[in-house]
This record gives C-alpha cells, structure tokens and sequence, in this order.
C-alpha cells in the first residue's frame, strides 16, 4: 500500500503542492487569486486537448506528430468557410472536423498499409498540413466568427467558459475508453506488442488506423477551442503547442499507472502550468523563456526518474528477431519487445 | 577452476539464492540444472555481473585469485565467457560486425576497418564449428536460428586465447534442432580437449547425461547436490531437481473417435508444400521434423499468423480464413504460439490483462468492463492451471517462464475452443511445469478438444500424441501411430531425406 504513494508515481502532484505553497507564500498576491487560477486553467486547454490527442495514438505504440498541425488546419479551415464562404460557423467548425479526421486517415494508411514507421509517417503529414495551412491563408483571419458561435464554447459556466468543461468530458471519454472498455485494452496489448495482441484476435492494424483518426478530430477540436476562445486565425498557431503537449503527456505516463493515462497526463500539465505561472510572475520582465525551459527540465527530470526504474521505454513499432536483443550479456524480460510504457513489479520472479 | 562459496541473493520478497556454493575442475563440463526458479539463472547472472549478489554473502576464486562477484567487467578479465539463451546478438548487423563488436575491429591506417581479415576471422571461427556455409555478411536476423546460436558461440570463442578459461553455456539447445544439437556437442568436446572448463545450463537431462562430468542441481535457491554424472541415472537425476520420488507418467488417453472436426487440404505456405491431415476430437496429434522441415510452420498457417499460399482448413465443417487469426478464434481455434516473449506474452500488461485479451467481450456488460468479474475469471484459471502469481496484478514479466506459459494456457483454454493449436508449449520450461502442461493437455483432449502439437521435443510428442505426422521437405513423411510413436523412430524418420541437406 505504501507503494501506492510513491513519489515516482505522484511526482507531479508532489510538484504540483510544492509550487502552490513557495509561490502561494513569495507571492501570495498575485499567484493566489482568482484572475490567475483562472488564467492558467484557460490557457492551457489547447494543451491539454492536443495531449490527448497525441495519446490516444500512442496507446497502440504510433507516434502522431501531426496534432500541431492539424490543430492549426482545423482553424483555418472553420476560419476560412465562416469568413470567406459565409459558411454557418457550426457547419464549418464540422467540415474542419471532418478534414482533419481525413488527414488522420491518411497517416494511417502510411503506418498501416505501407509500413512508415509512424514518427516518421506523421512528422511528413504534418508538413503537408502546414503546405495546406499556409497555402489556405497566408496572413491571419480576424473576426471570422460571430459572437453566437463563440458562445457557444466560451460561455462562462461557474466562471470558467464552457471549453474548460468540455476538455474534461473529452478526458472522462478517453479515459473511460482507455480503461473501462475492450476498446482501450485491445490499444494498450497493441502498444505494448503488436504481434501478440493480432494473434490473441486484436486487429492490431484497425486499431493503429481507427487511434490516428480519432488523434485528427481530437487535435482538430483544439484548434475549435481555439475559435472560440481567440476567434482569430494566425499562421503561428497550433505547432507550438506540439511540445508542451507531449511532454504532459510523457510527464503523465510516468505518473499513476505508469502508462500512457488521461489523469497523468492532466496532472502533469496542470501542475507544469502552475509553476510556469509562478514563475513568469517572480520574473516579470522577460517570461517568455520561461515556460519552455520549465517544461524540458521537468519533462526531463521526470522520464529520467521513471526510465532509471524501468517504467517508461521509447516506442518502437516492430519486435526484434526472436534471440536477438541488445549487444550487452543482459537477459531480456520474458514479454520484453516493442513496449510502450510498461511497469515492471518486482525484478524478483523475473525467471530466476 | 571456478570456486564459488556462501553465495546468497535475495530480491525483495523472495531469496533466489542462499548460500550456494559452485566448484568447476579444469577442463571438466560441468552442469547445471534445476527448474525454473530455483537460482540456476540468479546464479549465472550474478556471475555475469548482472545481478550484485547481497552485500557479504558470496566469494569466489578464479584459479586461486580473487573474483568480485557482480562485476561483469571482472568475469570477463579472469575469462569467463557466456552465452545466454537469447544470444545477445544484434540483429540488424552481419555475424562479422557481430563478433567485431565485442573484439574490437581490427583497423589498418587511417582507422579504416580491414574488413577481408574481419570476414576471414569468423569464417574461421564458423569452419571451427563445421559450419563452413554460414552467410557471414547476411544480417544475423536473417539466418536460421541454429546459425544464429553458432555465430553467438563463435563470438564467445574468438579470443579464446586470450585468456579465456570458462565458458558459460546457458540453455544453448533450446531452440536447436536435432542435429545442430549433435554439432554443438562436438564442439563442446573438442573444447574440453583442449582443457577449457564448461559449465552447461541446460533443462535437457539427456544432454547432462550425454556431455557432463559432473552436475550440481539446485532447489530452491539452495544446492541440492553435486555429483559425478556417472553415478546418477535419469530418474535419479529428476528427484534430485523435484526433491521428491516421482512415478514416470505416459499418455493413456483414449483416441478420440468419430468424424473429424479439422480437415486440412493442400497447405501451402512457409516450407510446406502441401499437406494434408485431420484431427477427430479428443485426439493429440504432434508435428514432428527437424527445423526447415515445415514443422514451424503448420500451426501459424492454419492460426492465421503467417499467410497461406493455398489449400483449405476446415474446422467443423467452417472454413477458416486465410491470415486472420481473429477469424481462426471465432471458428473455435485457440493457439498458443511459439516464442513466447515474442508472440505470446505482451510485457506491458499483468497476468489478468493477458490473459482476458482473448475474449473480453464476456466482461464487457452495459456498456463496461467489470473489473470483478474479470479478476474472479482470472483467478478461477489461476487456480485451475496452478499458476505461481503474486496476484491477477503481477506484471506477466514477474513469473517464471513455466507460469507464464501456463497464462498463455489459460488464455486459449478459456476460449473452450474447438481446435487448440499448440506451438512449441513447452520452450524452455522446467520439468516440473512441463509435467503440469503435459497433464492440462491431456485435460483438454480429454474433454473433446482437438489438438495439435508442433515439437522438437521428440520425448514431449511420444509422452502426448495419439498419432505423430513427420515432416520432411515440406511433405508429409509418415504419420506414425499407436506403439510406432517412439522417440527413435520419429527422430530416424524425420532425418531420414534431409541427410543431404546436412
């Protein structure tokens, strides 16, 4: 039972507490008010649903590298119909839904059917959107949307708007689907070996193709949430939120379960954000350099942490040979071949 | 030679090791043997310096001088030599840049790898084994696993004499068919002529029988014995490795009479060249023929894991679709494949996630997996299959390479399929868990299950089967039955048109 409490396993939450009291106590004016819980609860829900998105891929072990992009092709795509084409705004926001769930498709029929290894399928992919984005509107949109339309997300519900709302339904969904559903586990016995999980009777393929697709709606309703809470379009957004959405991600993997999980990954976010938060206002001047560095340190410190204990392993797609594993005389794990985030017990009945 | 004393490992929550002790003579083969989780694998990896052997408990002493046990760096510099189970090859690269890695490359000016010299040292270390056609630039992956085992032996010995005094051979048959089993024991010999000590892992008691001077059994994470092999015989042997007087067991099980309920026709694909047999239920059919013969193949093909290039499998009167293991399930086929870390256990979940992976759907009531119903299904089959667990929680990685192969059971069992495919069951497991597998199997055919077996455990095929189909080149040899199923025949039989081919 102790074990259940870790500090590994809860590091962010440990951080979490740890930045709400040192800059509740050095800056308690400011850092402890309403405005700013506020804010940083807002800001980072594009992060927050971009991390799902990247997650919901990685269950099966496929990297999405094209959330950003597709992020920015669903604004400009919503922008551009509702501006241009006086297109209902509701409609256009579904349409750019719709395309980005085609260009899901499409990296998946590279992973799939022609075997590109996925960080590579979508890093490609994620350059053509950015062609598509940039080709669709060069200079930004500004008030393509009517106020109706933004209401519609934005609403404030209990002083937060309404997308706030909305990005944790959208996480109750992964999270019921990951966990409470054959779906989520047909993902994860891909993720954590693809040849096993098609033997046992799992369309391993299927299941690669149908995550890269949802991972597209899913970043195409960051790029909603962002015209409703901007209304504007502007070449810039999306790709940047690419970072910080997968270290939460991978922050989040090494917390709780101690794979790929919804909780994790908000934990590590939101606790990310709150000391970024905390920062930018000790320095006042110059912050902007904050948040990135804040992010690969923590990101760092914390996979760094999980990996020394085995908890976390880089994707791979493919199984080794049979016999063949690393050049050192270690013996693999029994089980052992192209894991995603995997929790090892004790080493103790590892086939002594 | 090699003297280990008060050696002691504990992980936490289990002692792998408790005050063992080891002696190896120069220029003795000595064994080493004991079923899964009783030390033999701690004690080698500790020897490696994989495993740091608790603080205090263990000495040992290479040729008189001290060794720190838990330093691989040590071992290697007093010339202890290993080849573990799994090789420890990389499989990208070619068996010469395999070899270069651990010796160095050898480099003329400039830092330029000489490579014809490279190419010509591990053809020699090859044609020093009597493997003179080995692909020594082809990526290992791509050689036949008996190769595979060569080059990581080749590798062990290239510099032998530098310095290099013990070889550690951990469970090097286990995936060797019968005659490659034969070329590796004259290399062993011709080693030990030349007064090199050889401690010899294995599961195979025939082979300790066949090779040792002496073995040293453990139990339970303590020495049970070490004797001269000429004193002991094989039942002998087993009680000293179960600790307790055992009765010998051999099939009894009826044949399953009636119609047959898997007809196969034509199978094409792999190394098979069209065959034809059926099963009727209840009945144990094995699948004998040395490696290359067709006999790795036959299961995968009808289990949908490898593509059939023609014919026609039929499972009660259904016809089971080409390459698409879930339309193989449906039918009714379970299979549990070979190479289990590879095929069959997925190491990121635990015991209960793999072992429910093969139907949820029975679990999955209004719209939600029940957790409770899922663990009590779990541990119904850990009861059933006395599988050794901490708990439905455990990591399958935890377990021992028997317990996990009897989830892989409970996995297809659980189906109540119709046909159940069996690849290779018992790959490197212990005696003890063997003998469990052996009797679950019977269970099966016992309650109406056709089975089919593919083993190059030629004693495991006489112990099941019913009737035996040998392969040779792809075809059906023979199909032996009743009193002709015996270890001698099947092994004549199935070498008896590959001769050429060795």
């Amino acid at each position: 039972m102790i074990k259940r409490f870790a500090f590994d396993k809860f590091s962010a939450l440990y951080l979490w507490a740890l930045f709400m009291l040192y800059f509740g106590i050095t800056k308690p004016h400011s850092f402890l008010t309403q405005t700013s819980f506020k804010l940083v609860v807002i800001e980072n829900v594009f992060t927050g649903v971009l991390a799902i998105a990247f997650m919901v891929p990685l269950a099966t072990g496929t990297y999405d590298l094209s959330v950003g992009a597709l992020m920015s092709m669903s604004l400009v795509i919503s922008a551009y119909l509702s501006k241009h084409h006086t297109m209902n705004p509701v409609l256009a926001m579904f349409v750019a839904l719709g395309a980005c769930g085609i260009a899901g498709f499409i990296s998946g029929f590279f992973v799939v059917k022609l075997r590109v290894n996925s960080f590579i399928a979508t890093l490609g992919m994620s350059q053509v959107i950015t062609a598509f984005v940039l080709h669709t509107s060069s200079q930004s949109i500004t008030s393509a949307f009517p106020q109706s339309y933004m209401d519609i997300g934005s609403k404030p519900i209990f002083g937060l708007p309404r997308f706030v709302y909305f990005m944790f339904i959208l996480a109750i969904i992964v999270w019921f689907v990951f966990e409470h559903t054959p779906l989520g586990r047909y993902m994860f016995a891909v993720g954590g070996n693809p040849e096993a999980a098609r033997l046992a009777g799992v369309r391993s393929d299927r299941m690669i193709w149908g995550s890269l697709v949802a991972s597209g709606v899913i970043a195409g309703f960051a790029g909603t949430v962002y015209s409703w809470k901007i209304g504007n379009y502007a070449t810039s957004i999306g790709p940047g939120y690419l970072f910080p959405a997968i270290a939460a991600v991978f922050f989040g993997a090494s917390q709780l379960k101690g794979r790929a999980n919804v909780w994790g990954a908000m934990i590590a976010l939101y606790a990310l954000a709150w000391g970024v938060k905390g920062l930018q206002l000790t320095f006042t001047s110059n912050t902007i350099w904050i948040e990135p560095l804040f992010q690969g340190v923590s990101l760092l410190a914390a996979v760094s942490l999980a990996s020394r204990q085995g908890i976390i392993k880089v994707p791979r797609r493919k199984s080794p040979a049979p016999g063949l594993t690393d050049p050192e005389i270690v013996p693999a794990m029994a089980g052992d071949t192209g894991a995603t985030v995997e929790i090892p017990d004790d080493q103790a009945g590892n086939a002594p | 030679m090699l003297r280990i004393e008060h050696l002691s490992k504990t992980f936490p929550g289990q002692v792998a090791l408790a005050d063992v002790g080891l002696e190896v003579a120069p220029g003795e083969v000595h064994a080493l043997v004991g079923q899964n989780g009783s030390g033999k694998s701690t004690l080698i990896k500790v020897l490696a310096g994989y495993h740091q052997p608790d603080v205090g408990a263990g000495q040992a002493w290479v040729d008189g001088e001290p060794l720190t046990l838990g330093d691989g760096q040590a071992a290697a510099a007093a010339g202890i030599r290993f080849v573990h189970q799994d090789l420890g090859l990389v499989g990208s690269i070619s068996a010469v840049e395999n070899i270069a890695l651990t010796t160095g490359y050898m480099t003329g000016r400039g830092g330029r790898i000489r490579w014809r010299e490279e190419v010509k040292r591990t053809r020699e270390a090859l044609a020093g084994m009597g493997l003179s056609d080995v692909d020594v630039k082809a990526p290992v992956s791509a050689l036949p696993p008996s190769q595979r085992t060569a080059v990581a032996i080749a590798r062990a010995l290239v510099g032998w004499e530098n310095g290099a005094k013990l070889l550690v051979l951990d469970e090097p048959t286990a995936t060797l068919p019968g005659n490659d089993v034969q070329r590796l024991f004259e290399v062993i010999h011709r080693l030990k002529q030349r007064g090199v000590s050889i401690l010899y892992v294995s599961h195979h008691l025939d082979e300790v029988f066949e090779l040792a001077d002496r073995v040293t059994v453990l139990r339970d994470g303590q020495r049970a014995a070490t004797v001269p092999v000429g004193e002991l015989n094989h039942i002998g042997l087993v009680e000293l490795i179960v600790g307790h007087h055992i009765e010998s067991t051999t099939a009894t099980a009826a044949t399953g009479g009636g119609e047959p309920v898997l007809i196969v026709k034509g199978l094409h694909g792999g190394t098979l060249k069209g065959v034809d047999f059926d099963i009727c239920p209840g009945e144990i059919v094995g699948v004998a023929g040395i490696t290359g013969s067709g006999r790795e193949h036959v299961l995968p093909l009808i289990a949908g894991q490898i593509p059939r290039d023609g014919g026609d499998v039929t499972l009660a009167g259904r016809q089971i679709a080409n390459y698409q293991p879930r339309h193989a399930i449906d039918s009714g086929v379970a299979f549990v494949p070979a190479e289990r870390g590879v095929r069959g256990t997925i190491g990121t979940m635990n015991v209960r996630e793999n072992l429910s992976i093969s139907d949820l759907g029975r679990h999955f009531v209004r719209g939600r997996l029940r957790r409770r119903a899922e663990v009590a299904e779990t541990k119904h089959w850990i009861q059933r299959l006395s599988i050794k667990t901490a708990s439905t929680e455990s990591a399958i990685g935890s377990l021992s390479g028997g317990n996990q192969q009897k989830v892989m059971f409970g996995k297809a069992l659980r189906l109540s399929p119709k046909l159940l495919l069996l690849d290779e069951p018992t790959q490197g497991i212990d005696i003890g868990a063997k003998d469990q597998i052996h009797r679950l199997i019977d269970e099966a055919a016992a309650e109406g299950m056709a089975t089919l077996v593919a083993s190059t455990d030629t004693d495991e095929l006489v112990r099941l089967c019913h009737r035996v189909i040998v392969l040779t080149d792809g075809r059906i040899r023979a199909t032996l039955v009743g009193d002709h199923i015996a270890t001698k025949r099947i092994e004549h039989t199935q070498l008896e048109s590959s001769r050429r081919a060795s």
